[in-house]
């Protein structure tokens, strides 16, 4: 499934994509974003643009998950950034909110190698959440 | 499953549907996030869900 929505700050508007692809397991997606070339459609994940919007950005995420998992919610969505900084960026996003997510879905962090339950102030390489 | 209508009645954002992104699902973009993801599954696995509450 793919979504799409605008990011409005003051670079303009910027076109980003969501995707949720398959894996190998069954119900397990992987979910990726990144901005979208206007002109080519062409998608790139790494570029940093820098549009002042990062939690509205993150909250549309979100939002893009809700809505996937109305759909599939027995899914595993799993998630990481393609930095490290942007994986700190997701995972203070996801502190930021956790009690509201909490209350939707199963949180959890990769740290050294295991699955443990999402807490903050700590550091993980990879988020997974499932809907309750 | 749900409709688009059914959804867009709920408090989640609305949805439009657009044709135009059906060309991204067959498409390999973040291919590489996606064998991030396999690799995980392969070595880690599924973390254990608590059991729901009644």
């Amino acid at each position: 499934m793919v979504f799409e929505f605008i990011s409005e700050g003051p670079k303009g508007q910027i076109p980003k994509l969501i995707k949720f692809s398959e894996t190998t397991l069954k119900g397990f997606y992987n979910l990726a974003f990144g901005d979208k070339d206007s002109e080519t459609g062409d998608i790139d994940d790494t570029v940093i643009s820098n549009n002042g919007d990062s939690e509205r950005v993150l909250a549309s995420v979100v939002s893009a998950v809700y809505v996937f998992t109305e759909f599939k919610n027995d899914s595993w969505i799993y998630a990481t950034g393609s930095t490290k900084s942007r994986t700190r960026l997701y995972r203070m996003g996801i502190s930021k909110y956790l009690d509201e997510v909490k209350q939707d879905f199963n949180v959890f962090g990769l740290r050294e190698g295991e699955w443990e339950e999402f807490e903050k102030e700590k550091d993980y390489s990879a988020f997974l959440v499932k809907r309750k | 499953m749900k409709t688009i209508k059914e959804l867009n009645e709920k408090r989640i954002p609305i949805v439009r549907i657009d044709n135009s992104l059906e060309k991204y699902k067959s498409m390999p973009i973040f291919q590489d996030k996606v064998d991030m993801a396999n690799e995980v599954l392969r070595t880690v696995g599924l973390p254990k869900l608590a059991s729901k509450q009644q």
